[in-house]
């Protein structure tokens, strides 16, 4: 089985290399390493804390510039206008890689703390000038309300003199001399005025009227636009309050709460004139300073469509180098701090092209010491790695999230490329709807680059990586369609029917030649059509399935050929063999048999196969001569049965004894279990061998051998075996019973359709007037949308869902050990495309 | 029964604090932080837990006091998340947590103005988990009187307040008396509301809150000493739980100086180990006393402290029941407390120091 050709039949065969990287060109190997994406680099010093690895003063550098891309980022997010941020394949890249790399990074490690303190420094006058802006504009605010609120007290204190006219006491003629003062337009009740957060105004007053027993005139009015902060974007809705009080310790205090508050007090004059004044004043500073800010906030601009240009190619440069150094931490240095270290997995087969990539590494950096690798023998598993395609991979990624496979097993995601949009059509079956997911298919893989770039989001993402199994399904779904003769529930008549209807009778009368492929038009609408599709589609998943279950109980054979078990093929494989085929294989033979027999010409009526089954359980070798299938029936039945039955202790017993004979012959020979037993002797001694040329850091290979094995005691396998037969016998029932899925979502997909049928376009299909071409129009319409929506989609997904099951429980339960771990490769492209 | 019925209100936010606290920092990773050489490496150190890049965006050079803010900012989020998210009576309950950092910001934001402070800079530095909203206004009042009338009035701590509203005018030792009564009436009354709250709680958070009143007890004792405090004003300031309580309050009320206050916590065998080291320094070193009582009295704030760790981590054994949010907010403040002992010592290169700290898990 020499892997020459890729193949998905087993994960690739893997090898443990050493690198041994000269310091000056570690960088670039490891950037042109993961420009290849090829390597799984092993952490060497799992025991060093992060902070103290070699390269920390790097990461370091490289987390703050990090830190810089994402202040510009997050800039050019804030600013109100879009800012064009050039995407990452238009621009020039940026070179990091040989001589002057180390220049590149120093120079963009400049270039990004100019422009950050250039922008911080612009941020800041930003700032600044709109803190006043905003101070002057509520200034604006607190002057234009003020004198509306004087204008109207103006007009009050008027109307309430007059009713005050006739009375003649002593307080209230101070009173009147004190308005009249007012009239006159000084105005010496003193008051505070100014701003504050709109949320706090119940508090303030609160507080105040607390403050001061209530001795206050408070008023406000809310200021109807917002500000906002330019650095938050917050927005913040203001009130413009004024109070009048009397009293400096008073007033001091209003305005010690008011601060406290966060409130902003505004020197306000009582005279009319100056506030006109103020007013102006302020307008007029307002106006400058707001074209200081248009022009600061244009600079502003301008700086980050420039840092916006080259943005994405900073952020992508910050992220490789880091990825570099996180990489070059899990390296050794050697004794004399002059080479690194480096421990891999790479596929075998590509070994050569590593190797040209190492090389190529050494002319870009300029020196003339290239990196060496060498293979390391060990027995450590290596990492599971399918070569997938953009075909293969949504297949591959069904397997991998039931589990990932161990090293070299037979891969169920070869075959699930077939079998599961095979089961799924099986329970879809319909012409029309599998020709609409093929259609969104072929759309999807038409559009496949433009659509790779784009954000799909979750939902359309999902259905774009799975778009080839979407394309396999629909063309699966075809052609069972026409095998269930089911388009839209409706059926085509390709061929002659088997069978004619004279005079409108509902009797059938067979004309001699069968229909050639798929069901026969006739049974549509038959009344006796759901009886036969019922009992057809029934056989069918239970021939389908034991078909399925055999195929994956095979698929042990070539595990067991390749992991060096060949006892297991005699005590796992056939015994299990046996007993699925006895029992469910026989009612397969069965269910075929009856097919093939004309019962209309027989002598006796055709038996049931469940109630046969039952029997053969209940009252072995006893059939009834009325519902014999075929004779010497029951003395088949009870060898199959004593077959199956024998198989039970066999599977149960055989693993258990030779587990216990081994153990014998080991202790009997005189050796002791010492350490970990004799698998660690066979890793030693491989190593032993390829230690002799290498002796320097293949020490380090020995020492890890010893790390995996554990010791499988007998009690383990006893147990481990009792599980599995236990786990074996029943589940060949239950899953048998569950391929039934096939034939109940299979059932309701044909109802549903027929029922969508029926209630929307029934009888419309031919309409004599403009009203019945509406009505179609519009239950077309209606149709249409369910049809995709519930029919394709919905079953769609729960075909789906149950293919899915049929592959993770009942297939691979027969055969699939996983307890692999994913192969996963030092690469800049998957970090890319994540980001992007 | 009340476990067959707890879940259905406070399931969600007992999972929620559990996960909260399988966060806090462990030995292992404080003897990581302890190698830093930097802040820098703090921070890289302190990413790799659940932190995460809560200083991520923060230029350098980074200060303890922004570490020590950005970690009490996670705190205050989380607990306003498990506020948020909490029915009666556990909304209740965790009010109450936060009173008594209302009664510290109230006695900062007094003593601030007292000391003619900037106010703005005052309410900077109170803990968020305390801050109300008519707090601002605080700094206005001179009198108890008009800070009661004023503000407190309208706060849920009004009538703690309301038995110390005989202390006309403001000063320092006035303050520290108002502040110990408060705390002396939020204690009492926490611990009858959690009487309230049945078994598990009652049982777990009257426990955490008598050794809360037996170290005020202790720490009042042992800070009047020499002071013009009467003993009559002393006692009047323990609060009325504890382990202590009566006879052991009654003889700390009368004691003069540590051996007294030994001798009073004799009786509960967990307080007895406290004072055997202190005693003996004081009982070596008597020549200068004065010295000597603050060593013992820091040493003893450090056993206390450990104390409440200790029985804080006890509180999270039981299940249904509050105490866990009440101790998760506890032992998270003294992981703050610890790290910014920690990032002050590396930032001071004070490395014999940085031992220090009280590990919790």
């Amino acid at each position: 089985m020499s892997d020459d050709y890729p193949s998905l039949l087993r994960s690739e065969r893997m090898s443990l290399v050493q690198l041994f990287v000269p310091t000056e060109v570690a960088h670039d190997t490891v950037h042109e390493l993961g420009e290849l994406g090829d390597v799984q680099f092993k952490d060497l010093n799992p025991s060093v804390n992060p902070f103290q690895r070699s390269f920390v003063g790097e990461i370091r550098r490289i987390d703050d510039m990090a830190r810089r891309t994402r202040f510009f980022d997050a800039q050019i997010e804030k600013e109100k206008d879009v800012v064009p941020v050039r995407p990452l394949y238009e621009c020039a890249p940026l070179l990091t890689v040989g001589p002057r790399s180390a220049q590149t990074v120093d120079e963009l490690d400049t270039t990004l703390s100019q422009y950050e303190s250039k922008l911080t420094t612009l941020n800041e006058s930003y700032q600044t000038l709109s803190e006043r802006t905003r101070e002057l504009t509520e200034a604006r605010h607190v002057l234009r309300e003020t004198a509306v609120f004087f204008d109207k007290a103006h007009t009050q204190t008027t109307n309430i003199r007059s009713s005050f006219d006739d009375s003649a006491t002593p307080l209230l003629t101070s009173h009147d001399d004190r308005e009249g003062g007012y009239s006159s337009g000084s105005f010496d009740l003193e008051f505070v005025a100014g701003t504050i957060e709109r949320s706090r105004v119940p508090t303030f007053e609160r507080v105040l009227w607390r403050v001061l027993r209530g001795n206050l005139y408070m008023n406000h009015t809310d200021i109807a636009e917002p500000f906002i902060d330019p650095s938050t974007n917050a927005e913040t809705r203001k009130n413009v309050f004024i109070i009048f009080a009397h009293g400096d310790v008073v007033l001091a205090k209003i305005r010690k709460v008011a601060e406290s508050m966060g409130a902003t007090i505004f020197p306000i004059d009582a005279n009319a004139d100056k506030r006109a004044d103020a007013l102006r004043e302020v307008e007029n500073r307002l106006e400058d300073l707001q074209t200081v800010l248009y022009n600061t906030g244009i600079g502003r601009r301008s700086e980050l469509v420039k840092i916006g240009e080259s943005l994405r190619v900073w952020q992508d440069v910050v992220k490789k180098e880091k990825l570099i150094y996180e990489t070059l931490n899990l390296f050794n240095y050697d004794v004399r701090r002059k080479t690194l270290i480096a421990e891999a997995w790479v596929p075998t087969r590509d070994l050569t092209k590593i190797q040209l990539a190492l090389r190529h590494a050494t002319e870009e950096s300029g020196t003339s010491v290239p990196p060496i690798l060498h293979e390391l023998q060990t027995s450590k598993t290596p990492p599971t790695f399918h070569r997938t395609n953009k075909f293969t991979e949504g297949f591959q990624a069904i397997m991998d999230s039931y589990g990932i496979s161990a090293y070299q097993e037979i891969n169920p995601g070869l075959f699930a490329i077939t079998t599961f949009p095979f089961l799924f059509a099986v329970m879809f079956g319909d012409i029309g709807h599998g020709f609409i997911i093929l259609i969104a298919a072929v759309y999807m893989i038409l559009r496949e680059k433009a659509m790779a770039k784009q954000d799909n989001g979750e939902i359309i993402g999902q259905f774009f990586y799975g778009r080839y199994i979407i394309l396999m399904m629909g063309l699966f779904s075809i052609y069972t369609g026409f095998l269930y003769n089911d388009l839209f529930s409706k059926t085509l008549h390709l061929f002659h029917s088997g069978w004619t209807f004279p005079d409108n009778s509902t009797r059938g009368v067979y004309t001699g030649h069968t229909y050639p492929f798929g069901l026969d038009p006739a049974w549509h609408g038959a009344t006796n059509a759901l009886v036969f599709t019922n009992s057809y589609k029934m056989k069918m998943s239970i021939v389908l399935g034991v078909i399925h279950m055999t195929f994956a109980l095979c698929l042990q054979v070539p595990n067991h050929f390749r992991f060096k078990r060949k006892s297991d093929i005699y005590t796992n494989f056939i015994p299990q063999m046996l007993f699925l085929q006895s029992i469910f294989g026989y009612l397969v033979l069965c269910i075929l048999y009856k097919w093939s027999v004309d019962w209309t010409k027989s002598p006796v009526s055709p038996p049931s196969l469940l109630n046969m089954l039952i029997t053969m359980f209940l009252e072995p070798g006893k059939v009834d001569p009325e519902k014999q299938l075929y004779p010497g029936q029951g003395f088949v039945q009870t060898v199959l049965l004593g077959i199956a039955g024998v198989c039970v202790p066999w599977l149960l017993i055989s693993k258990p004894y030779l587990a216990w004979r081994e153990m014998h012959k080991t202790t009997g020979a005189g050796y002791v279990t010492l350490g970990n037993g004799e698998e660690t002797a066979i890793a030693r001694h491989s190593t032993d061998e390829t230690l002799e040329g290498e002796e320097e850091g293949n020490g380090r290979a020995i020492a890890e051998g010893d790390e995996e094995h554990e010791g499988h005691d007998f009690g383990d396998v006893v147990i481990h075996q009792i599980i599995h037969t236990i786990e074996f016998c029943l589940g060949c029932i239950s899953h048998t019973a569950s391929y039934l899925r096939l034939w109940a979502l299979s059932l309701a997909h044909a109802q549903l359709s027929e029922v969508l049928w029926s209630m929307t376009l029934d009888g419309r299909t031919d309409p004599k007037s403009i009203g019945g071409w509406i009505g179609l129009g519009i239950m077309g319409f209606m149709w249409l949308n369910l049809t995709i929506g519930i029919l394709c989609l919905m079953e769609g997904l729960s075909a789906f869902l149950h293919a899915l099951r049929l592959h993770w429980v009942e297939g691979n339960s027969k055969h699939f050990e996983g307890g692999g771990y994913p192969f996963a490769p030092l690469s800049f492209a998957g970090e890319g495309s994540k980001e992007a | 029964m009340e476990a067959l019925f707890f879940n259905i209100d406070n399931g969600f936010l007992e999972g929620i604090v559990r996960g909260y606290k399988s966060g806090i920092l462990t030995q292992n990773q404080y003897a990581n932080l302890t190698q830093c050489e930097t802040l820098e490496d703090f921070r890289t150190q302190l990413s790799a837990t659940d932190y995460g890049g809560f200083l991520a965006n923060e230029s350098l050079p980074l200060s303890t006091s922004t570490i020590q803010e950005k970690a009490t900012q996670i705190l205050v989020d989380q607990f306003n998340y498990l506020r948020g998210n909490a029915v009666e009576p556990l909304n209740k309950f965790l009010e109450y947590i936060t009173y008594s950092y209302m009664i510290d910001n109230i006695i900062l934001l007094i003593t601030g103005t007292l000391h003619e402070r900037d106010t703005h800079e005052l309410l900077e530095r109170c803990h968020p988990l305390g801050v109300f909203e008519s707090m601002p206004a605080l700094c206005v009042a001179t009198t108890v009187e008009e800070l009661y009338q004023s503000v407190l009035v309208e706060t849920p701590l009004a009538p703690y307040f309301r038995d110390c509203l005989s202390a006309n005018d403001l000063d320092d030792l006035n303050i520290e008396i108002i502040r110990n009564t408060v705390y002396k009436a939020y204690l009492e009354d926490f611990h009858s509301f959690c009487g309230t709250l049945g078994q598990p709680t009652q049982d777990v958070m009257q426990r955490t809150l008598a050794f809360e009143a037996d170290r005020r007890t202790i720490n009042i004792t042992v800070n009047s000493f020499n002071t013009e405090l009467s003993k009559e004003q002393r006692a009047k300031l323990f609060p009325t739980i504890g382990r202590l309580w009566p006879e052991g309050n009654n003889q700390l009320a009368k004691a003069d100086d540590i051996d007294q206050v030994r001798a009073a916590c004799e009786t509960v065998s967990e307080y007895r180990t406290f004072f055997n080291d202190a005693g003996v320094s004081s009982s070596s070193a008597h020549g200068n006393g004065g010295i000597d009582d603050l060593a013992a009295a820091s040493m003893l704030e450090d056993r206390f402290f450990r104390m409440e760790v200790f029985l804080n981590k006890q509180a999270f054994l039981q299940q249904f029941q509050y105490g866990v949010f009440f101790s998760y907010v506890k032992l998270k403040e003294q992981e703050i407390r610890n790290l910014t002992w920690i990032a002050e010592c590396i930032a001071q290169d004070a490395k014999d120091r940085i031992q220090d700290f009280i590990p919790i898990f």
